[in-house]
């Protein structure tokens, strides 16, 4: 049997008591670890479970597929995924195969951001599509999420923005070279975010012609949700670009339409409540 | 000692001093007395102060090179010039060859690296009416700077050729009368009017002509005739007179065409001629250089001018030029003594008391450098017809600079300009006697390079508004550079050339310097060859090895072409144009560069990957995540695009809309596809194309970058044995794409193309391409038997045979694959007792036949040869490794 258990978002005991018990029994146990992270290494992780764990980087979950999925129709094998499974991140792929190769393939669930999120009062009714926003190079600088922010809020829909993980990355140069060399670990914060965002808005109102709507309009900035030192915080785009929410991970929500009780419920992580009023109302 | 000292006191012609020394004095005192020479020219004539004023005077500079086939007698001519007219020769000057510096360049009477010298001579008043552009001449000043680059004239170092045609404006092209147009003149000439380079005509070793061949007067006329004709054809090929540079083509009758012999120190052109029968004729000497060129006859009886033959009239060529000469080599020879005294009293010239005695070759060569000095026909031939930076620059410019032409630095450049921005060229490097360090050669094209000055320094790689190859920093010293001879200098403003020191460490071979913040590149040279061979070297002690690590990066920057590459599996390469151009290379780096005793393999060409047919299958390639998708075939390209791809004439910097407008007249490309070519590669420029044949991709452009890395990556590195790819254009039809940007970027995209790429190759017929030399090899008749037979055993084939119009001697032409030309010249020379001797240059790529997947074949044994070569897995590349299934 082969097992996808998603770990939550917090620190080691966020996982499911069904997890757990997985865990403890399975032959092999395998540690995703590139397209999140919890607060908390493999170390305690391991201590907590009572066992050893593999790390299982980019290269070993996307082309290593049959080494991880070996013996697992006889054995119990499980793979670790931070959050949900089949949430921010996308392991379809690895389930196909596994069905593939005759291997029954069981998901446990757990939080993900897509539904934590709603920690800071807005609705999750009301989101619209998720986007992530990449770390730009010189040479790469996608600005497709903008156009979907942008439709989402049209239709007075919140968009979350996932922020770039880059752990174990090649370099560009040496993606090209037999041998890989990885870029230190990176995580994208909500005023790098914001950042990149403003830019692109600057670009595009400019070529529009018209000025300063979305710099002005509501986010809410979010840093380690489910973790103990959790923070929120909620004003305009532009006045997100000097907050600094501390250690990752970070993610950010465009603010679409607000139910009365939303921006009574964002109150709390105002910087500003008369400000934070005075936006909502422009909503 | 006391020949010497009286000889001098007559002569500042020094090459006439050095002559007569040595048949007088013989050569043990030789030496000891040519360092007197030397240091003797350096004191009388220029101070560098003198120098710097010339430099100022940007109308009055003529920067030329020298340019011919090996054995043409460049360096021999050079010196005539250098003797006339030289300012500081190099150190060494006055050993026969001024140029040749090097020890092996001696003894082989070859020149290997191109050096420079510069000469200062004096027009006279009456030859000043000839020059009528403004911008030739500062009024006032009759004096000229002449900088004067004498380059290798064998094909294998047609690099260094390239570089010096990049710092100069004009070129005296020199031909062998006797041979004629070879090989390599076209080559640097093709090369010479692609850069913008004006030329003049030389035809030498007359005297060969005269005392060997015994031509008559009518047949000499028709070998010059036929000569300027060749040369016309190249230069028409590559340059109309409507283009920028106006009326390009070689004339006699203008002066641009100038006849002698380097070795007996004589030439003319016809405006001497024609001065010296002006008077009698009561003619301009304009209008009479028309006539004694051409279908141009006179009748001494008549006295009267024809545009035909008739039975007694006779061509004004052979009447008034060649007769004269004609008579006094006849008298000289014959040992008529009566009649040459007679004869040298008419043509005014007068003999030194030493010299009277002399007879035979000895005595013509006296008189025939004493009547028609070689030195001042050519210096004034190079004044009066090649360009001054101020008139070559307007037209250059465009071809130079890779910029805006409307920026400071390219307003600067046109102009010449010493206010403006600095912009300068480095076109290549020249060891200094501190080992391990280099002068940076180049030019100035706008601005002045000064000691101590702050400047940008900019490799080849940087791109405008980026920080890579580039660095700011002062220029340590400003250096006049003259042979291997140097002089500091305050500063140097445009139009001239010089050296920098403290370069050397920021640019790997050439680059541009510049103090404008805005400034783009100079643009790179194309060289006419290409480093298809290659040798493997390893140190003899291993332990040497950082020594050869050190001494490779030394021979990579002292040759303007050779690579030196670490391949993966740790080998050492070294690739160069042809295996005389690896043996000194390799003789450099064993002797100079890394000093340690070297282990080399044998030499190896190598390959190119193509295509011969389109794909089979749509070729699907999925990222690792498996949410892209990019579906691709490969098609080989018509005949003919990749050359245009090599030569410029198709290149990624063409307006994309008149681009495919040619590639859809000429290779019958659908135009709407061929405007959506998305990159040439390798290395941006190379001869693949990636083209967009997709319809509606959503988010297409943000993987654009990614996919032409990818497509870079493949192209350079092939499937089969890692080699370039070649001619193959890849149509990416559709793909899908996962909607977040972030499941696509370079990390998932970039492998995918290759995958995809490498499919499309295997699935559409894939061939190994080999580089083959065309090779042109001249031999009397009786030795052509066994050129063929050479020939035949080294898959070369014969495409030319003919002999040279009033000789014995014969030129076959021929096609030889590079692979089977090692050893090719010894094997020659011993099937033909010695009579044969090749030239061989690069000429294209062509198809190795066989199918290089199948075992047995010779391509199959190649690529596993290069795949053990470079450490790679042995045996074919797997399909299922790319291609994956829907």
């Amino acid at each position: 049997m082969f097992y996808i258990i998603g770990l939550g978002l917090g620190d080691a005991k966020d996982i499911t008591v069904k997890g757990l018990e997985i865990v403890r029994k399975a032959e092999r146990v395998y540690l995703e670890a590139y397209t999140s992270i919890l607060t908390v290494g493999k170390e305690i992780l391991e201590q907590y479970y009572g066992r050893s764990l593999i790390i299982a980087d980019r290269d070993l979950v996307e082309q290593g597929a049959d080494a991880i999925l070996q013996d697992a129709d006889t054995k119990d094998v499980a793979l670790l995924v931070v959050g949900d499974p089949f949430g921010a991140t996308t392991h379809t792929d690895l389930a196909l195969r596994a069905k593939e190769a005759g291997i029954t393939c069981k998901i446990i669930h757990n939080a993900s951001i897509m539904n934590a999120i709603g920690c800071c009062g807005l609705q999750l009714y009301n989101f619209g599509e998720t986007v992530s926003i990449p770390y730009w190079t010189d040479s790469w600088q996608p600005d497709s999420f903008y156009d979907k922010i942008i439709g989402n809020r049209k239709r007075g829909l919140h968009t979350l923005c996932l922020l770039d993980i880059r752990v174990k990355e090649p370099t560009l140069e040496s993606l090209m070279k037999k041998k890989k060399e990885y870029q230190p670990p990176r995580f994208m914060s909500v005023c790098e975010a914001v950042e990149q965002l403003l830019e692109i808005i600057n670009r595009k109102e400019a070529e529009a012609g018209d000025q300063g709507q979305m710099a002005s309009s509501l986010c809410v900035g979010v840093a380690r949700v489910g973790a103990e030192d959790q923070r929120i915080v909620a004003c305009s785009l532009q006045e997100m670009k000097e907050v600094e929410l501390g250690p990752p991970l970070h993610s950010l929500v465009i603010a679409g339409c607000l139910h009365p009780l939303e921006v009574e419920f964002l109150t709390q992580f105002a910087r500003s409540k008369d400000a934070l009023l005075e936006i909502a109302q422009t909503l | 000692m006391i020949y010497y000292r009286v000889l001098f006191k007559y002569s500042c012609n020094l090459e006439y001093a050095v002559g007569t020394i040595l048949e007088h004095v013989g050569t043990i005192c030789y030496n000891a007395l040519n360092m007197c020479l030397c240091t003797l020219c350096l004191q009388v004539n220029f101070t560098v102060d003198e120098i710097r004023v010339m430099m100022d005077k940007k109308r009055n500079i003529r920067n030329m090179s020298v340019i011919a086939h090996v054995d043409h007698g460049k360096s021999t001519l050079t010196d005539s010039l250098v003797s006339k007219a030289g300012i500081i020769a190099s150190a060494k000057a006055g050993e026969t060859r001024f140029t040749d510096t090097r020890k092996d360049e001696q003894e082989r009477c070859i020149t290997i690296k191109s050096t420079a010298i510069s000469m200062f001579f004096e027009l006279e008043d009456k030859d000043l009416v000839f020059i009528t552009n403004p911008d030739q001449r500062d009024k006032g000043e009759k004096g000229f700077l002449i900088n004067l680059i004498d380059s290798p004239g064998h094909v294998d170092f047609s690099s260094e050729v390239t570089a010096a045609l990049r710092v100069t404006d004009g070129a005296l092209v020199v031909v062998d009368c006797v041979s004629g147009v070879c090989v390599q003149t076209e080559t640097v000439l093709r090369q010479a009017i692609a850069e913008r380079i004006k030329p003049v005509l030389f035809m030498n070793k007359m005297d060969r002509a005269l005392l060997e061949l015994q031509l008559e007067a009518e047949e000499l006329y028709q070998t010059f005739q036929r000569i300027v004709e060749n040369v016309n054809v190249i230069i028409a090929t590559y340059s109309d007179d409507s283009g920028p540079m106006g009326e390009v083509r070689v004339d006699p009758s203008k002066g641009s065409v100038g006849f002698g012999s380097g070795l007996h120190g004589w030439a003319f052109t016809l405006k001497q001629f024609a001065e010296m029968y002006a008077e009698k004729f009561k003619i301009d000497v304009v209008k009479l250089m028309k006539r004694l060129w051409g279908e141009n006859f006179f009748n001494p009886k008549t006295k009267k001018w024809s545009k035909q033959k008739e039975d007694d009239n006779r061509r004004s060529f052979c009447m008034y030029v060649l007769d004269p000469i004609y008579k006094v080599f006849d008298c000289i020879m014959n040992y008529k003594k009566d009649e040459a005294a007679s004869l040298l009293q008419k043509l005014n010239i007068e003999l030194k008391a030493e010299d009277k005695d002399k007879d035979g070759k000895a005595l013509l060569k006296v008189v025939m450098r004493t009547w028609l000095p070689a030195g001042e026909a050519l210096l004034q031939m190079i004044a009066i017809h090649l360009p001054s930076p101020v008139v070559a620059q307007k037209y250059r410019m465009e071809m130079l600079y890779e910029g805006p032409h409307d920026d400071e630095a390219a307003i600067g450049v046109k102009n010449c300009d010493p206010n403006a921005p600095l912009m300068m060229y480095i076109s290549k490097m020249v060891p200094t006697s501190d080992k391990g360090r280099f002068y940076a050669f180049g030019r100035v094209f706008s601005g002045k390079v000064a000691t101590g000055m702050k400047a940008r320094i900019m490799g080849p790689n940087y791109v405008p508004g980026k920080k890579e190859d580039l660095y700011e920093k002062a220029i340590q010293r400003t250096i006049l550079m003259m042979g291997r001879y140097v002089e500091a200098i305050e500063d140097v403003p445009s139009g001239n050339i010089c050296g920098l020191v403290g370069v050397d460490q920021f640019l790997v071979k050439t680059g541009t310097i510049t103090t404008f913040k805005d400034a783009h590149n100079m643009r790179v040279m194309k060289f006419s060859v290409s480093p298809v061979v290659r040798v493997a070297v390893e140190p003899k002690n291993p332990a040497d090895l950082p020594k050869l690590v050190e001494g490779l990066k030394r021979l990579a920057k002292s040759d303007p072409m050779v690579q030196c590459i670490i391949e993966e599996s740790g080998e050492h390469i070294i690739a160069g144009a042809g295996e005389l151009h690896l043996e000194i290379c390799l003789k450099d780096l064993e002797e100079d560069h890394a000093c340690i005793p070297l282990k080399k393999s044998d030499p190896v060409v190598s390959y190119r990957e193509t295509v011969s047919e389109e794909s089979d299958q749509m070729c699907l390639s999925k990222s690792p995540n498996k949410h892209n998708r990019l579906f691709m075939k490969a098609q080989p390209m018509p005949d003919g695009l990749a050359e245009d791809i090599d030569s410029g004439d198709v290149n990624p910097r063409d307006e994309f809309k008149a681009r495919a407008r040619y590639l859809g007249e000429k290779y019958e490309y659908d135009v709407t596809e061929a405007r959506k070519i998305w990159a040439f590669g390798p290395d941006g420029t190379g001869p693949n194309l990636l083209l967009d044949c997709t319809k509606g991709v959503q988010y297409l452009n943000e993987i654009k970058d990614s996919v032409v890395a990818g497509f870079q990556w493949a192209t350079k590195e092939g499937v089969l044995s890692e080699e370039n790819m070649r001619a193959v254009r890849f149509n990416i039809y559709d793909v899908t794409l996962h909607t977040d940007a972030i499941h696509r970027g370079g990390g998932q995209i970039i492998p995918t193309t290759r995958r995809c790429l490498y499919a499309c190759v295997l699935t559409a017929q894939p061939r190994l391409m080999e580089p083959v030399y065309l090779c042109e090899i001249q031999c009397p008749e009786v030795a052509v038997g066994g050129i063929y037979g050479v020939l035949n055993r080294r898959r070369g084939h014969v495409f030319e045979e003919m002999q040279i119009a009033g000789t014995p001697m014969f030129v076959v032409k021929a096609y030889l694959p590079v692979n089977e030309s090692f050893g090719f010249t010894a094997d020659l020379r011993s099937n033909t007792g010695g009579q044969a001797f090749p030239q061989c240059v690069f000429d294209h790529w062509q198809v190795l036949p066989g199918d290089p997947m199948d075992a047995g074949t010779k391509p199959f044994g190649v690529v596993q040869e290069t795949r053990k070569r470079k450490g790679l897995k042995e045996g074919l590349p797997d399909l299922t490794q790319y291609l994956d299934k829907l």
